[in-house]
């Protein structure tokens, strides 16, 4: 199982990526990844959610994420503000942010992250 | 210590309790609460609800909230996310210090940010009417970020990485930056989305970065121009986040444009990459347009330029404003403000020119 978080905008609007990969984890580490992505129910979330987040009535400064989960033969992303990021979402977010074995990187506005 | 009265969403029983003793402080104290509460969509139902046990509806809670003079309350939103929000309430208006170091620079620079919008424009608060000055620390676990959530302020700790622990209070003109996002939503309203969200992030750096000028009583040649000096964390390298002088040098990462020629067309696709069309990019243009302008004119930069800025943004533009309305408006200010044939005038005319907007 891969996870990916691209977190964008902020104060900073800079893009954060964070990645993860059950092989580069810890065995412990990589069963709490299936178990919080299960807990989320993440591959039944809608892609989208929160209409009110997007397009011009967006928050200023506030987070938006993209969280993309691929496990074997599937792979779903789901596109949130901050603010409307489901709880499970949220955990697993906040969980990856810290777990040893993660891979990030910091990049400008609509560039790719660095390799 | 008694409890909070009305942390978080309080619970139905003490509402019904202040409803039963009439007790007008505490009902005014529940209804500021909710108000408070009334921009979070996931509370709508039990924003509404407790309104109606309390027998007022939103006007009148925003009511309340409004004639509160500008007080500031300070809450410790306990590492929770949105739901936890505003949080428990740790330090009111005219309380003495507490330990928190966060607590207390966050109630500072409110204190900073509204006596400078008072004192210099005679705007009572962010509203124009007085609005209760709220705001939350401690939000989730090393967020990286603070904002304006539609109704008041909240900080996280930084993680070190983009911010330093402790840093996102540290500096009045972040503070600043955020209270305006609050100003600029009840006047121009500015969609947060290219042209009109880079004008929406530009204004919170204008004023941010004068709040600061102000404290230090600097002319606009003095100034650093600096938004977010010195709160970097070990990820980025440089002097801060933004310069408003020199676009595009604050750190490694920083790539504003500081004119037309570097603007970064992204789309506004809800991919967090591209940043709602690159407000925090292109927001570099109109900042250096201001900058230019409040260097040429001379002098305190809250008193000219600033003023100019400051009826643009209230008075004379609209929710889809572009760059190219934004430089006409500022002319037409300082025209009415300073004179036609004034310096004023040519000063604004000639920075927009500069950076290639006109």
């Amino acid at each position: 199982m891969r996870v990916s978080v691209v977190r964008g905008g902020g104060l900073a609007g800079l893009v954060q990526t964070t990645t993860a990969d059950s092989e580069s984890l810890a065995p412990g580490d990589a069963e709490t990844l299936r178990r919080k992505v299960d807990e989320a129910g993440f591959f039944d979330l809608p892609a989208e959610g929160g209409p009110a987040e997007r397009g011009p009535s967006a928050p200023p400064d506030r987070f938006a994420y993209a969280v993309t989960v691929e496990d074997a033969d599937r792979a779903h992303t789901v596109r949130r503000g901050e603010p409307d990021l489901p709880d499970g979402v949220r955990d697993l977010v906040d969980w990856l942010s810290s777990v040893p074995g993660r891979r990030e990187s910091l990049a400008p506005p609509g560039e790719p992250p660095p390799p | 210590m008694p409890a909070p009265p009305f942390c978080c969403i309080a619970p139905p029983d003490l509402l019904a309790a202040v409803a039963e003793r009439g007790d007008a402080g505490d009902r005014e104290a529940a209804l500021r609460t909710l108000a408070a509460s009334t921009a979070l969509r996931a509370r709508r139902t039990a924003v509404a609800r407790l309104l109606r046990e309390l027998g007022a509806d939103h006007e009148t809670a925003l009511g309340v909230q409004s004639r509160a003079g500008g007080r500031r309350t300070v809450y410790d939103a306990g590492h929770g996310g949105e739901s936890a929000l505003p949080g428990k309430k740790v330090r009111g208006e005219g309380d003495p210090p507490v330990k928190d170091a966060a607590v207390n620079e966050a109630y500072d620079g409110a204190g900073l940010t509204y006596r400078f919008y008072k004192d210099v424009y005679g705007r009572d608060s962010i509203d124009g009417k007085g609005m209760e000055l709220i705001s939350s620390v401690h939000y989730g676990t090393d967020f990286d970020n603070a904002f304006w959530n539609g109704s008041q302020m909240v900080y996280g700790d930084g993680s070190g990485r983009i911010f330093v622990r402790g840093g996102l209070t540290k500096d009045v003109d972040v503070i600043a930056h955020e209270l305006t996002h609050g100003v600029t939503q009840m006047t121009a309203a500015l969609e947060y989305s290219k042209q009109p969200g880079a004008l929406n992030e530009s204004f919170s750096d204008v004023f941010g970065s004068l709040v600061k000028q102000h404290r230090l009583q600097q002319t606009a040649d003095e100034a650093d121009w600096l938004i977010g000096a010195g709160i970097l964390g070990t990820a980025l390298h440089g002097r801060a986040l933004r310069s408003m002088k020199a676009p595009g040098t604050a750190n490694d990462l920083d790539r504003q444009a500081g004119s037309m020629s570097g603007y970064a067309d992204l789309p506004d696709d809800n991919d967090p990459k591209n940043d709602n069309g690159g407000v925090h990019i292109n927001s570099g243009i109109p900042n250096r347009a201001f900058y230019l302008a409040a260097t040429a004119i001379g002098g305190h930069a809250w008193e000219a330029a600033g003023k100019i800025w400051y009826v643009t943004l209230t008075e004379r533009l609209e929710p889809g404003s572009d760059f190219r309305a934004a430089a006409d408006a500022t002319i037409a200010a300082a025209g009415d403000l300073f004179g036609a044939a004034g310096a004023e005038r040519q000063a604004v005319s000639a920075a927009w020119k500069d950076v290639g907007v006109l």
